[in-house]
Parts: structure tokens; sequence; C-alpha cells
């Protein structure tokens, strides 16, 4: 569950001294919204986001001639004066959670990850959403999620998992959840079309099954 | 006394007798021959049985079935069933020793169909096959299907009949992953899918933030409905969704999905459909087809596994489609 394996590997960076229109087109042609700023050994200097820039460009609504001052002065601007300084970055050996109580925290869009100060990658929100995607089996075809209440009793999790391995009833993922306001629950992700049979079977062995209609 | 039937009211049955020897195994196999008895019944004791006519279908051309799969699947599935397996890649899936020639012959009936309505021999053809066809994607097997009936049944249409703006509307209770895979990255053919929101439903994929991909963006539309699901709910989106769509889309040919697991009998879903609300789709459906195609509409039957209440949804549905 390390960052490394779902990030993107050597991305776009830029120098602090390149000026504020070559960035704002390399974000155009790339569609990414975040630029590491690295200094000449590649180590991390700022990062450069899109929402930087737009601040930076003038508004939509002020009159032709306050904007022709303010592009000139744009164009003239490096991006080591809008960039931010302080950056919150992942390392290679970050996990997925790092990532995600990062992201939480933080609310950014994508952080650098650096191996030895170094900008080796870049991780975005989309990259934890894909990550997380394919460790819970979201979307994945021939599958479904089932629930069913974890009332604690004796060797319950054991109980399940052979119940569901000696029937044939083949499954990917099991999760226990604690929720105090909606109840314990235990979350299976079958692999068949014949639901309602997994059902009835868990049902005939004890189990109390949640049905969602 | 020999009545000439008026094709362009009747209803035309496309079935065969060899598709009950697709042998799924028995025990507690949902996807079973009774099915297809108990909807042959239930139309020969239809009021309408005087507009139904019937004809064969064929075998599917390997040339139609490459259109739609791998010659890799057609090789593997062929194989498996004449070594003895009992089923493939996954035990949902079984099959017998005449399994691949009767998939074939599955998937060979909307393309008698589609010849007939072509041919002014027809105006609306309801395909009564089994297996089923939905879930197969170009060379996996899924969810009791084998060969997608209706995406070999688009490509028919699409490529030999000039017809691109195919219309696929699936409105069994599962997502159709196979038809959306082979449409969603292509701009010719529309995918319109009503089922059991994914989260809570086989086989966990058409989530209504999905329209397609490159070229095909915006030739998906998923309608997941919640479990519980019932006759309301589907008609609210024919009245306030489907129809703005379907003006965008102008489809040129009409192919139905046809799947009554969302009977609230029938515990392969959730939803609550009632057996009534099949004759309102069938009338909806009918619609369209005045609307957009000069009133052809092939349908092709996918799930419904609830024995006591097939036959009655289908005759429901065939009624819609019938009724003037």
């Amino acid at each position: 569950m390390y960052i490394s394996k779902h990030m993107t590997s050597d991305p776009i960076t830029v120098s602090s001294s390149m000026l504020l229109p070559e960035a704002r087109a390399l974000l155009n042609e790339y569609h990414f919204r975040h630029l590491p700023v690295v200094d000449r050994e590649g180590k991390l200097v700022g990062m450069l986001t899109d929402r930087d820039l737009r601040s930076a460009y003038p508004s939509s609504v002020i009159s032709d001639s306050e904007r022709r001052l303010i592009y000139e002065r744009v164009e003239k601007t490096a991006v080591s004066e809008i960039m931010s300084t302080e950056c919150v970055f992942l390392n290679t050996d970050s996990t997925l959670d790092d990532a995600l109580l990062l992201f939480d925290r933080d609310q950014m869009g994508a952080l650098p990850v650096l191996d030895n100060d170094l900008v080796v990658g870049i991780f975005s929100i989309r990259d934890l959403t894909t990550a997380y995607k394919s460790a819970f089996g979201v979307g994945e075809k021939g599958a479904v999620m089932i629930g069913i209440y974890d009332d604690h009793s004796p060797a319950i999790m054991s109980r399940l998992v052979t119940l569901l391995e000696e029937q044939g009833v083949p499954f990917t993922r099991v999760l226990r959840v604690q929720d105090t306001k909606n109840g314990d629950s235990i979350y299976l992700r079958v692999n068949t079309f014949k639901i309602a049979a997994v059902l009835n079977l868990l049902e005939d062995n004890g189990f109390s099954v949640k049905r969602f209609t | 006394m020999f009545c000439e039937i008026d094709f362009m009211t009747s209803l035309t049955i496309i079935s065969d007798e060899r598709y009950l020897q697709h042998d799924t195994g028995g025990g507690d196999h949902p996807e079973i021959p009774a099915r297809l008895q108990a909807v042959y019944q239930a139309l020969d004791n239809s009021a309408f049985s005087a507009k139904f006519s019937y004809a064969a279908p064929r075998i599917a051309e390997r040339e139609w079935l490459l259109q739609a799969h791998t010659e890799d699947w057609l090789f593997r599935f062929e194989e498996a069933v004449l070594s003895g397996r009992t089923f493939i890649d996954h035990n949902d899936n079984q099959v017998g020793y005449d399994s691949y020639d009767i998939a074939c012959l599955s998937a060979g009936a909307g393309l008698a169909g589609i010849d007939l309505l072509e041919a002014d021999k027809a105006n609306n053809v309801f395909c009564l096959v089994r297996p089923p066809g939905h879930h197969a994607e170009k060379s996996i097997p899924f969810g009791f299907c084998f060969l997608n009936n209706c995406v070999v049944a688009a490509r028919y249409w699409q490529q030999k009949y000039k017809r691109k703006r195919v219309l696929v509307f699936d409105f069994d209770a599962h997502h159709g992953n196979g038809i959306q895979s082979a449409f969603e990255e292509e701009k010719e053919g529309f995918y319109l899918s009503i089922h059991e929101h994914p989260s809570f439903s086989y086989p966990g994929t058409g989530y209504a933030d999905e329209h397609g991909l490159g070229d095909g963006k915006g030739t998906i539309l998923n309608l997941p409905l919640p479990p519980g699901g019932d006759d309301n709910q589907v008609q609210r989106l024919f009245e306030e969704i489907i129809p703005s769509q379907l003006e965008e889309w102008q489809p040129d040919a009409i192919i139905i999905g046809a799947g009554f697991d969302a009977h609230v009998a029938d515990d392969m879903s959730g939803l609550h459909y009632s057996t009534e609300l099949y004759q309102d789709i069938g009338r909806e459906i009918k619609s369209w087809g005045q609307r957009f195609t000069g009133g052809k509409i092939l349908s092709i039957l996918e799930g419904g596994y609830e024995l006591s209440v097939l036959g009655d949804s289908v005759e429901a549905y065939v009624r819609g489609l019938l009724k003037p």
C-alpha cells in the first residue's frame, strides 16, 4: 500500500525563474493543476498550482486598460513570486493512508513525492481514489458488496469465511466496520450472480443479513 | 381457417426448442430451461395470442460473432464445452455439451429478426432465447452470459443495414456491462439502462456517472435505482429523463434487452416492479418505435428467474407492445 506504486513518476517540474506565461502554457497543455518547482539539482523549492496562476492573472470583470497593465506585469513575473514555499510532501515510502490523511487535513489536490529531497513523483487525489477503488474492488465486474450485522458472537469472522469457502462462494474482500451510530457491520464483496442464494445461505446459518429494501 | 396475420400490428416471436437444451447443471442455478417454458405457456394463454406469428432463429455467422467477441474466446468457449467442462471461468457460467451451438443460435435470433424487420416481414420482433447475453464481455463470460446477443444484433444492424444510430435499451434489473463495454468508446450506439444500483447489485457496474469515454462520450446513460426501486421511479424516468435523451440521439434502430428480474417477487434483485409495470414499459417502447423507427422494434430476452411471475411479466410486456 505504498504510494510509489500509484504515483506519476518523473513529473514535469519547473524552475523558480520560469515566467508565468510559460508555466501556464505547461499546465494547459498537459491538463494538470500542480507543478513542483525545483532547483538545479531537482530539489523541491515550491509548488505552483493553477489556482496560484488564476489569482495572478487579471480578472475578467476589470477594464481593458487595467487588464493590459496587469498582463504586462504578469508576463515579467517569475514562478518564484507566486509559488507556495511551505510545501506538504510525501516520500517514496509513504503509504496510501499517509496520503489520505494529508489530503483530508490540507484539502490539497496533489502532493509532490520526494526521495532524499529530490522530486521523483507526484501523487494526486485521483491516484488515491483509483488506488482505493482497486483495493476495495469498487466497479469490479462480476462482484457485489453484501452486508451482515456484526453481533460479535464468538468466532463470527471465521464462521463466516469458512461457510463461504466450504460452500464455494467466491469472495474477494471482507471488511469489518465499527459504527456506534448505525451498528457494527461486516461487508463482503462476493463474486457471483447468485446473490439471493448467498444471502439465504448466510441466514440459514444464523447470520443476520442486511436487506436493503 | 387460415388467417393472414397483419405484420404491422403483430408480434413475431423468434424461438427454438433447442434453447431448452442449454444445460446449466440443475441444482440451484436460476437460469434454467423452465424459464422459457413458463414464457411459452403464458404467451399461449395470452388474450393477444392471435396476434403472434412465429419465425425460426439461425446460427449466428462467425463473421458477426466476431464483431462482438474475440476469436480466442469463441475457440475457448467451444473447446470448453466439447471437452466436457461444466462451467467456464466461474461456476455461475454453467454449460453443457451443446451450449456453444445453442449460444450461437441465441445470438442468431436477433439477426433473423433484423432481416425480417428490414424486409418488412415483421414490425415487432421478440427473441425468446437463452442463454442470455448482456453480461458477456468481448472475451469473458459473466453472469450466465456467453455471447452478447444484443451487441451481435447491434453490429449486424449497423453494418449490414447501415443503421448506425442503434439504441439498446436494457430494463433487466442488472446492468448490462458487456453492452456498455462494447459501446462506451465509440460514437455510434447508445446504451440506456435502468437497473438496481451497482453498490447493491450484480455485476457491480453501471454507475450513473459513466457516460462513455473518448469518442463515446454521451453514448451511455445509466439510470440506477436504489433497492426497493418501484413502478413510480421507473415511470418518472420515462417522463422526466429519457424522452429528451432519445430526442437528442434520434435512434434509427431500437434493440431492447428485455429482462424481467426486477419484479418484486424475483429474488435476483432488490427492485420492486409490479407485473403491470412491464405493460407500461412495453407501451413506452412502442411509442419510441412509432416516433423514431417506423414502429420497428427488436426485443431480446435477458434475465427473469422467478418462474411464478416470469411468464405473466413477459405477457404484460407484450401486451404493452401490441395494444393500440
